[in-house]
């Protein structure tokens, strides 16, 4: 194109001069014209024969993320051998800092062409930079997915991400230690937080072992409470939803009722937790399904462990099915190579089972495409966990968690609960109390 | 009596600060030693695991190279810093004018405004350049560093003005006099300032992560997060990069321990 201008203004300076040259000029335009137009239809046909292009993905976690990502390159690469597909590593915190930094700046370089963002701050994202992640309702077939995760990346009717891996929570728990305290898998199937308790209770009189790891600085709880009753901290309209709602309400209760009854055992932070059912110290663990690379690190308790679903609140919305954590892949608006990235996404993660079934051999890495959940590897007993097919029983699960807008501010939200759960589990104020100074922190916080 | 318990009271507290100080050293060294899950449940004696966290972490990562970025980024950056912020301290010192004091205290005062604020408009700045994912992006935007004009100028302060002089009357140039008769006698304030800029630069990790686009051209310090932000992260091997990446700064600083000590006190006589 550019060339083209020069040999235009060359003619518009010059020809008035020499008329001779002029003529040549214009030979030299037309011709160029025609040079043009066959290089766009040549260069059409080499896009409709197969994609090229090189595209940029930015991701977290060298155990899960990236060798999922490495893997689907390479089945990929396979279809479209001319694809060009880079993985960069960082940290998750890394990763955002770096996301809204180049956002931020309205530069158009420094982007990724596609990015995995976690599923809390999802909308946060989306809200901040309107027109910056592709709109992708048309592009995938997001009916393919667990609802709930559809709902965390929609922002007005429109579904802007490939949903990823699912962080459908369940009850873990040690069958032996179980078992010792008298209780059958049966018994600790779609139960109550109550009657939780109350098993803890008799696992502690008999086993001397507590019945969970407990961080009362950790709002992850919360958040499976919340979401097994459908409800969050925000309202429809992104407002705080925390005084008067009844959901948190429970949950808060719950909270002081488990540390209440004696059957924890305090830690603080991910090293202390992990630790504590890698010691063999707890009997349970109640939390995302991720957590299983963590549980199974510790071989020596093979064939001891089995899981049950989520215990719900005294609440008639609330079920046994929740979620915690997970990410999702989405896609620069203004990317180069936008339209292969949404193939490649397509082509890879709503469509591919075979994926699916290899990402959670090798990687445990529980996916949210419904399809591929009826494949070799998720129907397969599961030894470490007592020959129970966990992966079918996660894919069950996953059908019924209640979809969830997460809103903008979910760790702000968390992190207000959380300052003041201490005063109220000392008995200082009561839960009224204790969620009216929260929703005025939070509001202090993130000034509505 | 009162003298011995003084002692034994002095030793004991030295002793607890020497604990807090080498033990995460020391946890370190160990940490490598050890298996991710060994780690977590709170061993802190060795174990058998050195060998297989460093092939872990070459397999896996392209340490080498990366460690090569980190030090031609610090090095560079030492460099440059040391020759430009020398002469920008030695000219606040030695060349008295009427703006000189305002635009020290204009330099002075940039120290006040945080990386965050800078951070976007230089993004923007580094892009324009062309210069994004280059190691040239973050050698250039630190070529300066005011608190080392700072340093350098409270150390050129206690250098005797009358050698200077007689340089002038001996027929010596400004840049003959700097190179010729002030750096070689100012070499233990060098050593402290390159000390300093090594430990920056090397530790820099907002810039190096904000401005480095690919994998190949990653420093230390983002390869080291990047391997912590896993659901389960492997220690042993994080434990085994951290030990490769503070090989640099023991190596220099116990090089050049005894000009540092001599540096920073000299720089505050006066």
């Amino acid at each position: 194109m550019s060339v083209k201008c020069e040999i235009g203004n060359y003619a518009v300076h010059s020809g008035d001069k020499l008329k001779k040259e002029e003529t040549v000029v214009k030979r030299l335009f037309s011709m160029l014209l025609v040079v043009c137009v066959l290089f766009s239809i040549f260069g059409v046909t080499v896009m409709a024969g197969g994609k090229s292009g090189k595209i940029t993905i930015w991701a977290w976690d060298p155990n899960f993320n990236v060798p999922v990502m490495a893997e689907a390159k390479a089945r990929y690469q396979k279809i479209n051998p001319s694809v060009e597909i880079e993985i960069v590593e960082m940290a998750k915190a890394d990763v955002e800092q770096k996301l809204n930094t180049v956002l931020a700046s309205g530069m158009k370089e420094g982007l990724p062409d596609i990015v995995l963002i976690e599923d809390y701050n999802a909308q946060k994202y989306l809200q901040a930079y309107p027109g910056a992640f592709a709109d992708l309702t048309k592009k995938i077939n997001h009916k393919e997915f667990a609802s709930y995760k559809n709902e965390l990346m929609t922002l007005k009717r429109k579904i802007y991400g490939v949903p990823f891996d699912s962080g459908v929570s369940a009850l873990f728990y040690r069958r032996d230690i179980l078992a010792e305290a008298g209780y059958e898998p049966a018994d600790l199937n779609n139960i109550t937080w109550d009657q939780f308790i109350e098993i803890g209770k008799q696992v502690k009189k008999k086993t001397g072992k507590a019945m969970i790891a407990f961080d009362a600085a950790d709002g992850g709880l919360m958040r499976i409470m919340m979401q097994s009753a459908g409800e969050w901290y925000f309202d429809k309209n992104d407002n705080p939803n925390i005084v008067n709602n009844e959901v948190i309400k429970e949950g808060y209760i719950a909270y002081k009722k488990i540390v209440d009854s004696g059957i924890i055992k305090k830690t603080s932070g991910w090293n202390e937790w992990v630790a504590s059912f890698n010691k063999g110290e707890t009997a349970s663990v109640i939390t995302g399904c991720w957590i299983i690379g963590s549980i199974k690190a510790e071989k020596s308790q093979s064939g001891k462990w089995a899981a049950a679903p989520t215990p719900r609140l005294n609440l008639k919305s609330s079920v046994n099915y929740s979620n915690l954590g997970g990410s999702s892949w989405y896609v620069i608006e203004k990317s180069k190579n936008r339209a292969v990235a949404e193939d490649f996404l397509k082509t890879i993660f709503a469509a591919d089972q075979d994926f699916y079934q290899k990402i959670l051999v090798e990687q445990g890495a529980v996916g949210t495409y419904l399809p591929s959940q009826d494949g070799v590897a998720y129907t397969k007993p599961d030894q470490f966990f007592g020959g129970q097919k966990i992966f079918s029983d996660f894919s069950t699960w996953m059908r019924k968690i209640p979809p969830v807008n997460y809103g903008l501010f979910t760790y702000e939200a968390d992190a207000a609960l959380m300052a003041v759960m201490p005063d109220y589990l000392a008995g200082k104020i009561d839960v009224e109390t204790a969620l009216k100074k929260a929703e005025e922190q939070l509001k202090n916080q993130i000034d509505f | 009596m009162r003298k011995s318990l003084k002692k034994i009271l002095q030793y004991a507290f030295l002793i607890a600060a020497f604990v807090v100080a080498v033990f995460p050293f020391y946890w370190m060294v160990v940490g490598a030693t050890n298996s991710a899950v060994e780690i977590v449940k709170g061993k802190i004696t060795f174990g058998n695991q050195l060998g297989k966290n460093f092939k872990t972490l070459f397999a896996e990562y392209d340490v080498a190279r990366i460690f090569f970025n980190s030090c031609k980024v610090a090095i560079l950056t030492v460099i440059g810093q040391l020759i430009i912020s020398s002469m920008g301290g030695y000219g606040f010192e030695l060349f008295a004018s009427k703006a000189r004091d305002k635009i020290y205290g204009i330099v002075m005062m940039t120290m006040m405004v945080p990386f965050a604020a800078l951070m976007i408009p230089l993004f923007r700045l580094i892009v324009r350049f062309n210069l994004l994912d280059s190691h040239l992006g973050l050698i250039l935007t630190s070529l300066t560093s005011v608190f080392l004009i700072f340093f350098f100028r409270q150390s050129f302060k206690s250098f005797p003005k009358e050698i200077i002089q007689a340089a002038r009357v001996d027929g010596a140039g400004e840049f003959r006099i700097f190179y010729s008769i002030v750096v070689p006698s100012m070499k233990a304030t060098y050593a402290a300032a390159a000390i300093y800029s090594f430990m920056t630069s090397w530790n820099a990790y907002m810039w190096p992560l904000i401005v480095l686009q690919s994998n190949q051209k990653k420093t230390m310090q983002l390869l080291i997060s990047t391997m912590s932000s896993a659901y389960f992260p492997e220690y042993g091997v994080i434990m085994a990069a951290i030990l490769i990446s503070t090989l640099p700064m023991i190596i220099i600083f116990f090089g050049l321990q005894s000009y540092f000590v001599q540096g920073i006190t000299g720089s505050l006589k006066q």
